[in-house]
């Protein structure tokens, strides 16, 4: 039987080629940047795919009205020498080889866009990861000591994100914020004292973990340490409104929460050994499960403590850094709000409540 | 000054590859009783060190990471086989960058030899920089000249994951762009982009 020859095509049209590269550039893509390089792109010469085919409109922007990113990255990939690279690359069988400016451009806007793990990898392959961080954190440093918190915070949060090291030996997981596991190793322990307790943890040590926490890296937050007391407040603060835009929903939630307690009679205890008792005593006004429920804004069908605990890191960070876990008895372990009354962190965040109630 | 001393702020002496031989300030030819005479030298001075001085994070993750290079070089280089087997893995992966080095500048197809050359280097960096060193740790003499415990081990494989990392950038920093064209870069320009997105404008 005679053999068939592999249908093959000729290179896509510059047009279309321009118009991909640009549209992953601007949207900060590395995964699709590659991809049109790869020997099965359907940008390639001596590939069998064809960039017309429906399947591969991901590919091309969706608006016919381009973003200022897309016009800039078109200019820059209709560049003659970049043009003549891309061209040379995509005819030429064999490994390929990217154009750096290209990559450079897509690179700062994932960081733009908070792609901060795709900045990171194409960072990583220009070999300025690590120089690209210490700027963000030495420009971050100087607009916090101008005053300027929501550039500084910003600056923490971009270095955070480009800490991961892509390159020779990368984690089983990709860097990404891991809130909800990183919640249950701050609970892991149950408290049986006070200083056991996260929210109770004197203002100074509350902070630093705070930070610790919500920046995801060590060495940034104890970078922060020598800075005054009064600029971590205002910094966690920023830096928990960024995070979490909907801050204000967890506040509500932690007030009605401490109001269903008080109202059942039930104290929300400080500075000493929680009582169980007081809870479980008034058993008949509270249901101990709508503790948890309360706080998250909904009720997580047969739900334990991690649960709720994990579904709130996801949806607000640092609401953990206010939380407890409390048995309430011999099967039942629930979460439950817990601050220390008079806290500067406690009223930065606005999760003061009247006296009587703390 | 002992000769871990002369060494600790200068890993890079050995190009990135690992020299146990100078770790242990010997030379090739030295015999299994001199390594093992060397190492106790060695390891009582860093001991008697880190007994003097004030710990902090960063001195910590630096004792710790001599103490591994010293238990992994008296590891591999007390047993002949071993010797020889790491021997031979360096001495290979240096060749192949070399000629890695060598096809590049003459402007021929390096694909193949640079794939070679990175798995080789891995494999290079994974074995002696974090897989016999924490061996090491578990090795009857080493715990005993060392104190090594349990705790050691904990921290020392974060400290060596990092440093096999900083290794592998520093060493390519002098290879050949091979993925992506060679940059240029304009650090004024970068300082100007950061700037810009701190404010949040577009790039």
């Amino acid at each position: 039987m005679a053999k068939t020859a592999t249908p093959t095509k000729t290179l896509a049209d510059e047009a279309t080629i321009n118009t991909c590269l640009a549209h992953t550039i601007a949207e900060g893509d590395l995964v699709n940047f590659r991809f049109c390089f790869l020997s099965y792109s359907p940008l390639r010469a001596y590939s069998s795919e064809d960039i017309q085919n429906p399947r591969y409109s991901y590919l091309l922007p969706r608006d016919d009205t381009p973003s200022s990113r897309h016009a800039t990255a078109l200019a820059l990939v209709q560049q003659p020498a970049i043009q003549a690279h891309v061209k040379t690359q995509l005819e030429t069988p064999g490994a390929m080889q990217l154009p750096w400016e290209p990559l450079l451009m897509l690179a700062d806007n994932a960081v733009a866009l908070g792609k901060y793990t795709t900045a990171a990898q194409a960072y990583e392959q220009l070999r300025i990861r690590e120089k690209m961080r210490t700027l963000f954190i030495d420009q971050a440093d100087a607009a916090l000591d101008q005053g300027d918190l929501e550039r500084g915070v910003l600056g923490y949060r971009i270095a955070s994100g480009l800490t991961y090291d892509y390159s020779a030996f990368p984690e089983p997981l990709p860097a990404a914020p891991n809130y909800a596991s990183k919640a249950l190793i701050l609970h892991a322990v149950y408290p049986q004292k006070v200083e056991d307790c996260v929210a109770l943890l004197p203002q100074d040590n509350h902070i630093r973990v705070a930070l610790e926490y919500l920046l995801l890296d060590g060495s940034l937050s104890a970078r922060l340490e020598d800075k005054p007391l009064d600029l971590r407040l205002k910094f966690l603060k920023t830096l928990v409104n960024q995070i979490d835009p909907h801050w204000a929903t967890f506040v509500d939630h932690f007030k009605e929460t401490c109001t269903l307690v008080q109202a059942s009679e039930g104290k929300l205890q400080t500075g000493e050994k929680p009582s169980v008792e007081e809870i479980t005593t008034h058993d008949d006004a509270l249901d101990p499960k709508r503790i948890p429920a309360t706080l998250l804004g909904r009720e997580i069908p047969g739900g334990d403590w991690w649960q709720y605990l994990k579904e709130l890191a996801y949806s607000h960070p640092a609401s953990v850094l206010f939380l407890t876990r409390q048995m309430v008895s011999k099967d039942l372990e629930i979460i439950m709000p817990r601050l220390l009354h008079g806290s500067a962190v406690v009223e930065a965040l606005d999760l003061n409540i009247p006296e009587e109630t703390a | 000054m002992v000769a871990w001393l002369k060494v600790e702020h200068d890993y890079m002496s050995d190009e990135g590859y690992i020299d146990y031989f100078a770790v242990l300030g010997l030379t090739a030819e030295c015999k299994p009783g001199e390594v093992r005479k060397q190492y106790k030298v060695l390891m009582k001075a860093l001991v008697l060190k880190i007994a003097r001085e004030e710990i902090t994070e960063a001195r910590r993750n630096a004792f710790l990471l001599e103490m591994c290079r010293l238990n992994a070089a008296y590891l591999i280089l007390r047993d002949t086989e071993e010797r020889e087997r790491y021997t031979a893995q360096r001495d290979e992966v240096i060749a192949l960058e070399a000629q890695w080095q060598e096809l590049n500048a003459k402007q021929v197809d390096t694909e193949e030899i640079r794939r070679d050359y990175d798995g080789a280097l891995k494999q290079f960096l994974s074995t002696y920089m974090e897989e016999r060193m924490l061996e090491a740790g578990r090795d009857k003499e080493c715990i005993e000249a060392s104190k090594w415990d349990p705790m050691h081990e904990r921290h020392a494989s974060t400290v060596l994951r990092k440093y096999r990392q900083q290794l592998y950038h520093k060493i390519q920093e002098r290879l050949p762009y091979a993925e992506i064209t060679t940059p240029s870069i304009d650090w004024n320009e970068r300082a100007q982009v950061v700037s810009t997105i701190l404010e949040g404008g577009v790039v």
